[in-house]
């Protein structure tokens, strides 16, 4: 059947067409968007092979050992002009960039090479990779093994041997031993010490308050310095223990030669783990992967982030959207209860409901400006002023931190909530209200028991838009609250358990600071989008409990369909 | 001019009602309007309407759309508070207090005159918490009060015998019909001694209707009722009274017998007959 052009367009399917198409387009936008992030940040934790190989160039020779990271194509002639000495038969030549590890004895990680130039490639089964706690990769060969600075194992071969094996076993028993007496440390260092200093701290700050109180009985005081005795006592038993487990963790060493044929000791203690990837089956591959991606989101960072996991990331941007929410909903709700419900219609809660509106669309980082300005100056230096004088000069509330973040994002968010209430108030039928108010109940108790449950689910859906919002909002934090490494997680043992004065740290800024900041920005790129992975997965979990929610109530008061 | 001889289709003589002759000087009157006039802003609404509806009796009022009987039920709970530019003066009393007097505490005297409106409204909740909600809400806490109450309440709205088995369930599963009862009984639940009904029917099948029907039958010994509605036959079926209004003025109030088969005016006879409206 032949229809004209014009009929066609009368039909409306270019239209529909249309339509798909945008849709179709977004649908891949989102895809790849996510594809891309997930693909380059999860193949980071996979135990390459280490390859080795000899390096010739303009002459030099050298042995190398390492993972191929990255390949790319250049312009020969780039590479002519460069000093390189390479024939210019290809337009193009292949180079990878290698990780090489051993900083400390190459200075760098990462080097490019010309594949050209590579030769006598191989995949050696007993190299061996060591994360360390410093100093990055280590790649190389297993010499010998040293127990309180005396040898006692050794082997020189390069080879899959009885003998090396066995040295290996050694030395991965080692390794747990190291890692178990780890594991008492770092209990004795965070938490028993470090509650001791919380109390200390307490103390201190309760004997200033009395002095400042100009409280004369000696009483009080004795009663500090008796305290105050009794945990300097305890710190020193933990001293003593810690001393005792220090010198037992640094016991071991070991030594290897890396590929240059230089030999290295490093402690055993500084490794965290050591494994031969060229010998691993896919299935031993796949478990240390796992392995890897648990510690990536379980773990504190290292190495300046850019090793490690981020859990105190995750933790502090967690904790600040849920505190967010605690905040935003009951403030936007009342004051959308207020416009829609009490006051009088007229010109001025339209013009209230324009500037409303009209904050939403200001820029986040004068929200920061102003949260820095009005909350942590202004508020904070005044609450620190009338409530905790002792901890003078030192500043508790007068400094960003987490209550601080949190409180500049619900002001963010609030007319997101606002506008999502007002609207959910405006949809409950008239018949309703007055079937309550008929009953006998006053205007409050309509609104608290028929009103506000039927509303609900759009004060969810304000939730879930300042979540949305929240979640992924960096500029502003950068300036009241978030730092690059925070010491502790702001919930922890000691009372008051939450402390909304402190500093914390955020999924949003940390992918700021490792792909910006970072002193080694090969190693930290694919952290950048691992992280940047877990911020979306972590604001699409927070995003679907709240949906959830919401349809949870929607189900429950399903009465606007009347 | 006999019964036979009027032209109008609304037959009498249908109505399976108690033949007692009712007269206004016999009653107890429950709820007084003097002079009321109801502005909305400035248009005027209600003009002067004055009338006594009388205790345990069934008053209906009766008109074309907008002659302002729905207006002035609203004013008996002063339902018409809710907006804004509304404005009453005159008199208007329950049992001799004036209810637009200053200081009259509003929710009180709504719980005193229920109101049941035109579409069903049950709030999303169980059956149950709608019969107990009027309970919840002046205080009372006592379960075993409560249930005694949402039975009985159920009961006279003869709705407990479809719903007994699932009290729980929401309200707003119930069939239309079902949910006016149970907005009926949620609103006996409180006790009032007046209930006011805008058109409890018109959103409802013949059936629902009909039940409607019996009920306010059997709900005029406990209760003073005041119904509004578009439908003649439903009001000379219901009522004891019937207010005629036209254009906000009240035409004709009297015993329903003798207005449905001897208006005084022209223009209830030309109504009922209809002629128009």
């Amino acid at each position: 059947m032949n229809i004209s052009v014009r009929e066609w367009f009368k039909t409306g399917s270019p239209w529909v067409w249309m339509n798909a198409g945008a849709v179709a387009i977004c649908i891949i936008m989102v895809i790849g968007l996510l594809g891309l992030i997930a693909v380059r940040g999860l193949s980071h934790f996979w135990p390459a092979d280490v390859i080795q190989g000899t390096y010739t160039q303009n002459g030099e020779t050298r042995s190398i050992a390492g993972e191929v990271v990255e390949t790319s194509e250049v312009l020969t002639k780039q590479l002519v002009e460069a000093g390189i000495n390479i024939s210019e038969d290809k337009e193009f030549s292949t180079r990878h960039l290698l990780k090489i590890g051993n900083r400390d004895v190459y200075g760098s990680d990462f080097t490019w090479i010309l594949e050209d130039f590579f030769s006598n490639q191989s995949q050696p089964e007993m190299l061996f990779t060591a994360e360390r706690r410093e100093w990055g990769n280590l790649y190389g060969y297993l010499r010998t093994i040293k127990e309180s600075g005396t040898e006692i194992a050794r082997h020189d071969g390069n080879d899959k041997s009885a003998e090396y094996l066995s040295l290996w076993d050694n030395l991965e028993s080692r390794i747990q031993r190291a890692l178990d007496i780890r594991e008492d440390i770092l209990q004795i260092e965070k938490h028993e010490i470090g509650s001791i200093n919380y109390e200390l701290e307490r103390l201190r700050l309760k004997e200033r308050s009395l002095q400042l109180k100009n409280v004369t009985e000696a009483a009080p005081f004795a009663e500090i310095e008796q305290r105050r005795k009794e945990l300097d006592d305890e710190y020193e038993g933990l001293q003593q223990r810690l001393l005792d487990l220090y010198t037992e963790i640094n016991r071991d060493s070991i030594t290897a030669e890396v590929a240059n044929g230089k030999v290295v000791e490093i402690q055993i203690a500084k490794i965290v783990r050591a494994f031969r990837p060229n010998d691993m089956s896919v299935a031993q591959k796949s478990l240390h992967y796992i392995a890897k991606i648990w510690e990536f989101v379980s773990d504190d960072p290292r190495e300046a982030n850019t090793e490690g996991g981020i859990f105190p990331a995750i933790f502090g941007t967690v904790m600040m959207v849920m505190l967010m929410s605690l905040l935003v909903t009951p403030f936007g709700v009342v004051a959308a209860v207020y416009l829609r419900e009490y006051a009088k219609q007229g010109f001025v809660t339209r013009v209230i409901r324009i500037a409303v509106n009209n904050l939403a669309g200001v820029p986040s980082i004068v929200y920061g400006v102003f949260g820095l300005g009005f909350f942590v100056y202004f508020l904070g230096g005044n609450i620190d002023d009338l409530f905790f004088p002792e901890a003078k000069p030192a500043p508790t509330f007068g400094t960003p931190g987490l209550m601080w973040a949190s409180l500049t994002l619900a002001l963010l968010t609030v007319p997101v909530v606002i506008v999502a209430t007002e609207e959910g108030l405006s949809r409950i039928p008239r018949a309703v209200r007055e079937g309550s108010l008929a009953l006998g109940a006053t205007k409050f108790e309509t609104l608290m028991k028929v009103v506000l449950p039927m509303a609900s689910p759009a004060m969810m859906t304000g939730v879930i838009l300042a979540i949305a919002r929240a979640a992924g909002e960096v500029a502003p934090l950068m300036l009241v609250g978030v730092v690059k490494l925070a010491p502790s997680l702001p919930l922890d043992g000691n009372y008051p358990f939450i402390h909304l004065d402190q500093k914390f740290m955020h999924l949003g800024f940390h992918i700021f600071d490792v792909g910006f900041q970072s002193p080694n920005v090969e190693a930290a790129r694919p952290l950048v989008y691992a992280t940047a992975l877990l911020l979306v997965a972590v604001i699409a979990l927070l995003n679907m409990s709240a949906i959830a929610i919401r349809n949870h109530l929607r189900e429950k008061y399903k009465a606007l369909e009347m | 001019m006999t019964m036979e001889a009027k032209t109008h289709s609304i037959d009498i003589s249908a109505l399976q009602r108690q033949k007692q002759s009712l007269r206004m000087e016999d009653e107890t009157i429950a709820l007084t309007v003097r002079d009321l006039e109801l502005y909305y802003g400035e248009k005027r609404a209600l003009h002067g309407v004055s009338m006594d509806i009388p205790k345990n009796r069934v008053t209906a009022f009766i008109g074309p759309s907008g002659c302002g009987k729905s207006t002035l039920l609203r004013c008996f709970n002063r339902m018409n508070d809710l907006v804004d530019s509304c404005r009453i003066e005159g008199q208007m009393s329950l049992y001799g207090n004036n209810i637009y007097e200053r200081g009259v505490d509003v929710a009180d005297l709504r719980r005193r005159v229920g109101m049941v409106f035109q579409k069903p409204n049950p709030f999303p909740k169980s059956i149950y918490e709608n019969v107990a909600y009027g309970l919840r809400i002046q205080g009372i806490k006592k379960k075993r009060l409560i249930d005694e109450t949402v039975e009985w309440a159920l009961k006279s709205a003869a709705l407990w015998d479809e719903v007994k088995d699932r009290l729980h369930e929401s309200a707003l599963g119930l069939s239309g019909g079902q949910q006016q009862r149970l907005v009926i009984a949620r609103t006996i639940a409180v006790k009032p001694e007046v209930l006011l009904l805008d058109e409890p029917a018109s959103a409802l099948d013949p059936i629902s209707t009909l039940k409607i029907e019996e009920l306010i039958n059997e709900l005029k010994k406990d209760f003073t009722i005041v119904i509004v509605t578009h439908n003649m036959q439903q009001a000379a079926r219901v009522s004891d009274y019937t207010a005629f209004m036209y254009m906000g003025d009240l035409i004709e109030f009297g015993v329903t017998d003798n207005l449905f088969t001897n208006p005084e005016k022209k223009q209830t006879e030309d109504y009922i007959t209809g002629r128009y409206g």
